[in-house]
């Protein structure tokens, strides 16, 4: 029977399948004990070398604060349009995904009303070597833009509104060159080879950004992702938590800082206010100025070499960085020198007909005419070159160059600021080391009134008058106060320093004191025209020449503290190009001094 | 005998053995579908719940399929395969796109695959033709033909493209055309052709490259012939997985890397690192890659039992087959029983790195629907055909 043959043949051949079934089936369980049991070991360790990266996070940048907590350097939210290219990825070729990132870019170009960051080479860039991280297509979107993009139709999958952190001043120019500026940070070799990925980051690159960067910076946080060899994101689980950076809190009055910056607008120059009583810098100002929130996130290039050929030289700091020759701003130290050497005294006077006679050579006095016989207090009102002159030879050039060192000259102050010269106290030895030549007459001569090789900044020069308006005390320019960290707990904190104490009697002192009181307060003062209603002051008045013969140029300065009894405040100010420290100088003083003391125009 | 007893006793009648491997499995899949989502905070941790609200509802097929006579299919095996060819259709037109293939209809917010629901057609149409109607004499229909009936429904689920599933129709209508006695030698040839086939497509990946063309002529190349770039990447990392240890070959060795790393005895439930730490794509842990998931929770002891269930499974599917009482029941037995024994399979292979990745999932273990529903169905006309055997 026919079916009885083919029954046993379909019963064979299922018989058959199940042979091979169970035949694969062992060959599955003999690889998975190859796998599992034989060379479990090989594979715990490739567990281990799993495909890690790391992302740094910059933490948020500390806030830049004044004495009364005013805002000069701060955070704002910068809204950006990102895309996220693992989401976009097309398949097949990277170029497919490109291609679609361009297409989106061209179709929200109108949306957001700005050309995109991004071209097809940076989204190249970005896939191959920081995929997981969201392209940055548009910054610093404005709330009109973020508007139109909420309506918007086209496709924002795989877009997202991105937040980074921007430096902003909300000062614009306030405080320019004392905030200084930032830019993108450059990680030393080490801490880049850490990380695989970072965000942008910024680091200050001059003034109290970049002096306490460390502190405003924070600690860097770092985010692990789990990412394949094509680079795509599978996971993340935070590390650390970046520590925010911690606030600085300046000396600065705010206040104070703007009337300074108003007072030398429009001219080159400088102006420096400390507290003579702990040496706190008030206010400290450089112009021409320039705006730190241009360097953020980026210069434009045309901006950085305008900041960089400008002759004025708007980004460096004059106040600090840069060296003058003080003039008659420095005879109030040499009368100091004089009456300390014991070899002159304030009643000793001298007659001056319009120039000092040293040899055959006319020291010219700035009079012609001649200031007639003066005494030490008229010598310092009228500024009188010839009585210095005659004062300096007597008590020659090494009692000069010692009170000078005490006041502070020919060294640092040691500001929390970077690229501050020394300065320079000439001396013999100076003289033949770097000129080859020995110390004549005549270096002592223009040394008493303050012209030569004598170099000073207009900080020194605040610190001098500083120290002639407490008697004294040297106090170091104080520009932090404290830093503060996120929560308003102070971490550290910088109490006044008193570098020295200059060693006169208090009467020496008192008549120069005297002196200069008369330079503003006197009719015929050099300084009458910083006069202010109300307030007794006291200052020195100077011009020094500078440049070829050909071409002289004058720096006009102007020392100064009030009130005259308990002064409050001392002051410095430096006009590069002037006609004369009276004329120049003596009204933008008197601008400054008359806002500080009579606020909301009360005064005169 | 009323209806009701009658019931009873088909069920009493049940292959309780094979129950038992299909709730097992089913029971390790939601325990290991939970520990492979658990991780997870969103929506998708709720996996586990949706996959026991499937399960039960393929036991409620099972059930019915178990209870349906599998003799009455003959009527309508045409009708199931007309239905099953116009969803392949469909699904190419409307069907959503996911990971750029489309292989799913969505349904009331449910997604069905018809290349499930096609394969399970072409296993009761082949059964119906493949036997006699009752009182006819034995003649087999021409092998071409049946070729053809199964290589239609295949093109189109290789249009999707599912290459996986397309290939899973070649087994079934082969061990079918073998059992229903169809000569061998034909049959011993349409394998070696395949097989040469397959090592030709192999070859044609590799060759380009080995002779030196430049990449632009292989790109021509390679679009002539049709051959996606992302179906040449899975097959290049097949031939050699050292070429791109961390590019597409990722998936592969992260697989085998699970698998590994489990050991003898694995490291606890839901304590699997690779899993946890992401490093086995998430999207697929739950589904084509559940048995790496097993596999490094549990250990060998746990995988073996898993590959120990699928081949209780298939004994027990073919000794209904040699117990059925026709040649319907016989072929349908087969059918069934070599579809899931292929995806079985295919899927634990690939995992462990012994085929390449072509992405379908381990039957009643994998989470997804469909292929659940179908699953238990079809193994439920395999009880239909038991419970009916002669001589109890």
């Amino acid at each position: 029977m026919v079916a009885h043959e083919v029954i046993p043949l379909e019963l064979k051949r299922i018989r058959g399948i199940l042979v091979i079934m169970v035949l694969m089936l062992l060959v599955l369980a003999g690889v998975l004990f190859q796998l599992q049991v034989a060379r479990s070991e090989e594979f715990e360790q490739s567990l281990r070398r799993q495909s890690l990266r790391r992302v740094r996070l910059p933490a948020t940048r500390g806030r830049i604060l004044d004495r009364s907590g005013g805002r000069l350097a701060d955070n704002q939210p910068c809204y950006c349009l990102a895309f996220y290219l693992e989401d976009i990825r097309k398949p097949g070729r990277w170029q497919n995904t490109v291609d679609e990132v361009l297409r989106r870019i061209k179709s929200l170009e109108p949306v957001v009303g700005r050309r995109s960051l991004v071209g097809a080479e940076e989204i190249r860039m970005h896939i191959r070597k920081r995929l997981p991280l969201p392209l940055v297509a548009w910054r610093s979107l404005d709330p009109a833009a973020l508007a139109r993009l909420a309506e918007a139709t086209v496709d924002l999958s795989g877009t997202d509104i991105y937040i980074e952190p921007m430096r902003v001043y909300p000062g614009g120019e306030k405080a320019a060159h004392l905030l200084g500026y930032v830019g993108s940070a450059v990680l030393p070799d080490g801490v880049q080879a850490e990380y695989q990925y970072r965000l942008p980051e910024v680091e200050g690159k001059s003034g109290i950004e970049r002096h306490f960067n460390d502190v405003l910076s924070g600690e860097a946080g770092g985010r692990l992702v789990r990412i394949n060899a094509a680079g795509f994101k599978y996971s993340e689980a935070r590390e650390r938590e970046p520590d925010p950076g911690a606030d600085v809190i300046l000396s600065l009055d705010g206040r104070i800082q703007e009337l300074a910056e108003v007072a030398i607008r429009g001219v080159p120059g400088a102006v420096v206010v400390l507290d003579p009583s702990n040496g706190d810098v008030l206010a400290l100002a450089s112009s021409p100025a320039f705006s730190p929130g241009s360097f953020v996130p980026s210069l434009r290039p045309e901006v950085w070499e305008g900041l960089l050929k400008s002759p004025e030289k708007p980004l460096s700091n004059r106040a600090v960085t840069e060296l003058y020759a003080p003039g008659s701003i420095f005879k109030p130290v040499v009368a100091l020198a004089g009456l300390a050497s014991g070899k002159w005294s304030a009643e000793m006077t001298v007659h001056c007909p319009g120039y000092y006679l040293l040899g055959g050579y006319r020291l010219r006095c700035w009079n012609p005419n001649g200031h007639g016989t003066v005494n030490l207090r008229k010598a310092i009102e009228q500024s009188c070159n010839a009585y210095f002159a005659a004062l300096g030879m007597q008590c020659g050039e090494q009692a000069i160059g010692r009170m000078a060192m005490e006041f502070g000259l020919g060294r640092k102050t040691g500001i929390a600021l970077d690229r501050e010269p020394d300065g320079l106290v000439p001396t013999p030895e100076w003289k033949k080391k770097t000129l080859g030549d020995k110390w004549r007459p005549g270096d002592t001569c223009n040394f008493s009134i303050g012209q030569g090789a004598l170099s000073v900044t207009p900080l020194q020069m605040a610190v001098v008058a500083s120290v002639l308006a407490n008697g004294g005390d040297v106090f170091a320019p104080r520009l932090v106060l404290e830093v503060r960290g996120r929560d308003g707990a102070v971490l550290t904190n910088y109490p006044p320093v008193l570098a020295g104490r200059v060693a006169v009697r208090p009467e020496s002192m008192q008549v120069v004191r005297r002196g200069m009181h008369d330079v503003i307060m006197a009719p015929t003062g050099t300084g009458g025209k910083a006069r202010i209603a109300g307030i007794e002051m006291a200052g020195k008045t100077g011009t020094a020449e500078y440049g070829t013969s050909g071409n002289r140029r004058k720096h006009g300065w102007m020392i100064a503290f009030a009130p005259y009894e308990n002064p409050r405040v001392a002051v410095a100010m430096v006009v590069d190009e002037a006609v004369s420290g009276g004329t120049t100088v003596a009204p933008r003083l008197h601008a400054l001094m008359d806002g500080i003391f009579h606020p909301e125009g009360a005064g005169g | 005998m009323n209806r009701r007893s009658e019931f009873l006793l088909l069920l009493s009648r049940m292959n309780w053995l094979m129950l038992a491997a299909v709730l097992a499995l089913m029971t390790i899949g939601i325990i290991f579908i939970h520990s492979a989502t658990h991780v997870r905070e969103d929506v998708t941790s709720g996996l586990y719940q949706k996959q026991i609200l499937w399960a039960l509802a393929g036991l409620g097929a099972y059930v019915a399929a178990t209870l349906f006579d599998y003799r009455k299919l003959r009527d309508a095996a045409w009708w199931i395969y007309a239905m099953a060819l116009i969803l392949l259709v469909a699904v190419l037109f409307f069907g959503t796109r996911i990971y750029g293939a489309r292989r799913w209809l969505m349904f009331f917010g449910t997604g069905i695959q018809p290349s499930e629901l096609g394969k399970l057609a072409v296993i009761v149409l082949a059964a119906c033709l493949l036997s006699p109607p009752a009182g006819k004499f034995e003649r087999l229909p021409p092998l071409g033909w049946m070729l053809f009936l199964a290589g239609v429904p295949m093109l189109l689920v290789l249009k999707e493209p599912d290459l996986g599933s397309a290939l899973v129709y070649a087994p079934v209508m082969l061990a079918m055309l073998f059992v229903a006695g169809s000569a061998a030698r034909p049959l011993v040839i349409l394998v070696l052709s395949g097989l040469l086939l397959v090592f030709l497509v192999l070859g044609v990946v590799a060759l380009p490259e080995k002779i030196g063309m430049s990449p632009e002529k292989q790109e021509k190349f390679f679009r002539a012939i049709h051959l996606t770039e992302y179906q040449r990447d899975r097959i290049e990392v097949f031939l050699d997985p050292s070429r791109d240890p961390m590019g597409t070959g990722w998936n592969k060795r992260q697989s085998e890397i699970s698998v590994g790393s489990g050991g003898l005895t694995g490291k606890g439930f839901r304590k699997g690192t690779q899993n946890i730490l992401g490093f086995l794509p998430r999207t697929v842990a739950p589904t084509d890659f559940i048995f790496s998931v097993i596999a490094e929770e549990t250990g060998f002891a746990g995988a073996m039992t898993v590959i120990g269930l699928h081949g209780v499974l298939a004994l027990c599917g073919l000794y209904s087959a040699m117990a059925a009482r026709d040649k319907m029941g016989r072929l349908l037995c087969v059918g069934v029983v070599t579809m899931v024994f292929t995806h079985a399979f295919v899927n634990m292979a690939m995992t462990i790195g012994l085929l390449p990745i072509v992405g379908i999932p381990l039957p009643l273990v994998s989470y997804g629907g469909t292929f659940m529903v179908i699953t238990l169905s079809a193994l439920g006309l395999v009880q239909s055909v038991h419970v009916r055997r002669p001589g109890v």
